[in-house]
């Protein structure tokens, strides 16, 4: 099951929190050219901070945090190769990893 | 032939660089227009025509670099602008909505608007238009405030894209408002229009009400943000608009007077319909 939040799906695997671009996130901004991640590993996130910035064939933009939680894992690959955030693959297609995320929150997200 | 004018454009003229595109093609433009001499230098004399002359400095203005411009060219600039500014818009010329006593509509041209922050509908690289002499809100103010406000935006931008949905401040210089709020819209490519460009569009209004409100300003005009060549469907982004600043006067402690700028009849009439009746 996914969730979704500040247009990032959300998918939790035990106590890890993946987020994934959904496909109308991929449609909305286009090709991604280059991808540049505000959070570094470890880093302790609130809900709604920057945590990335996406310019893409049809826009710029930045993206907010869709939970609280602290940084285990970014998407480094995408920096080589941005346009993997393009893809309908969530293996290829993730940004971050968080953990120590509140459950109850996570509960509340809309589903995808 | 102006002084002052004459002054702004030979420099503008001297600052060129050989490698922008946008100058150079410029210049191709002056040159089958039998401006340019042989020496390279521009033959203004040549040129009789105000409006032609200000076409010039106008269209310098906007393929220039975002160099900073020497204070001698600022002053002359300065008489330029002044000279053609003309008189601003006070509030006495504002329609007051029946909305809110707060919120007003006045059609017109935004440079000439006497508020403390006018709102600009800017692009994702944040350094004005460079089309010489391309009528679009972006290309007046960046010309009418001034050079010194693109000067300022690639020391703010240094080098990175202005996201949609953000706000960046300049002062506003040679216009009666006191601050330019640069934001860029959506751009719309298909429709229905998503959620997350809906949003996106909201995030505009309401990060300038926000920085507006922080800065302890009273009065801020918008543009119909997004809807003329970023294609937003007109009346979806006045409705987004004006719900926006709604919810945010009544649910914050703001005290702002908020003026929706229109500039067509076209928008005029949309947003008659629903702030004036």
């Amino acid at each position: 099951m996914r969730k979704l939040a500040n247009y990032l799906w959300v998918e939790q695997n035990e106590d890890e929190f993946t987020f994934i671009m959904t496909p109308e996130l991929q449609d909305d901004i286009g090709t991604v050219g280059y991808v540049e991640f505000i959070a570094n590993d470890g880093d302790q996130i609130e809900k709604d901070q920057a945590i990335l910035n996406l310019e893409a064939s049809k826009t710029v933009l930045e993206l907010q945090a869709p939970l609280a939680g602290t940084i285990t894992a970014i998407n480094k690959a995408a920096e080589e190769a941005p346009e993997q955030l393009n893809s309908e693959k969530a293996e290829a297609s993730w940004v971050y990893k968080m953990t120590g995320v509140d459950q109850a929150a996570y509960d509340q997200l809309p589903e995808a | 032939m102006d002084k002052a004018l004459k002054t702004a454009i030979h420099y503008l003229w001297d600052h060129q660089n050989e490698s922008s595109h946008a100058q150079k093609a410029f210049t191709e433009s002056l040159k089958r227009a039998g401006t340019v001499l042989a020496d390279g230098t521009l033959n203004l004399a040549s040129i009789t025509d105000e409006n032609d002359r200000w076409a010039i400095f106008r269209g310098l203005v906007n393929v220039r670099d975002s160099y900073q411009p020497s204070e001698e060219y600022l002053m002359a600039e300065g008489a330029v602008l002044q000279a053609k500014l003309g008189s601003a818009a006070t509030p006495v010329l504002w329609q007051e909505s029946q909305l809110n006593q707060r919120i007003f509509l006045w059609q017109g041209d935004i440079t000439r608007l006497k508020v403390d922050a006018i709102v600009n509908a800017a692009n994702k690289d944040g350094l004005g238009c460079f089309i010489p002499n391309h009528h679009c809100i972006d290309n007046t103010i960046h010309t009418m405030a001034g050079a010194q406000v693109r000067t300022d935006m690639a020391l703010a931008l240094n080098g990175r894209k202005l996201p949609v949905g953000k706000v960046i401040v300049t002062k506003a210089y040679n216009l009666p408002a006191k601050f330019i709020f640069h934001t860029v819209g959506p751009v719309i490519y298909k429709e229905p229009v998503s959620k997350m460009n809906q949003d996106l569009l909201a995030s505009c209004y309401l990060n300038s009400l926000k920085e507006a409100d922080a800065r302890g300003l009273s009065t801020i005009a918008f543009c119909s943000i997004s809807t003329g060549e970023f294609h937003f469907p007109k009346a979806l982004a006045r409705d987004i608009a004006i719900q926006t600043v709604q919810d945010y006067l009544k649910e914050t402690d703001s005290s702002l007077q908020v003026v929706f700028n229109v500039f067509l009849d076209e928008d005029l009439a949309l947003y008659q319909k629903v702030l004036i009746n």
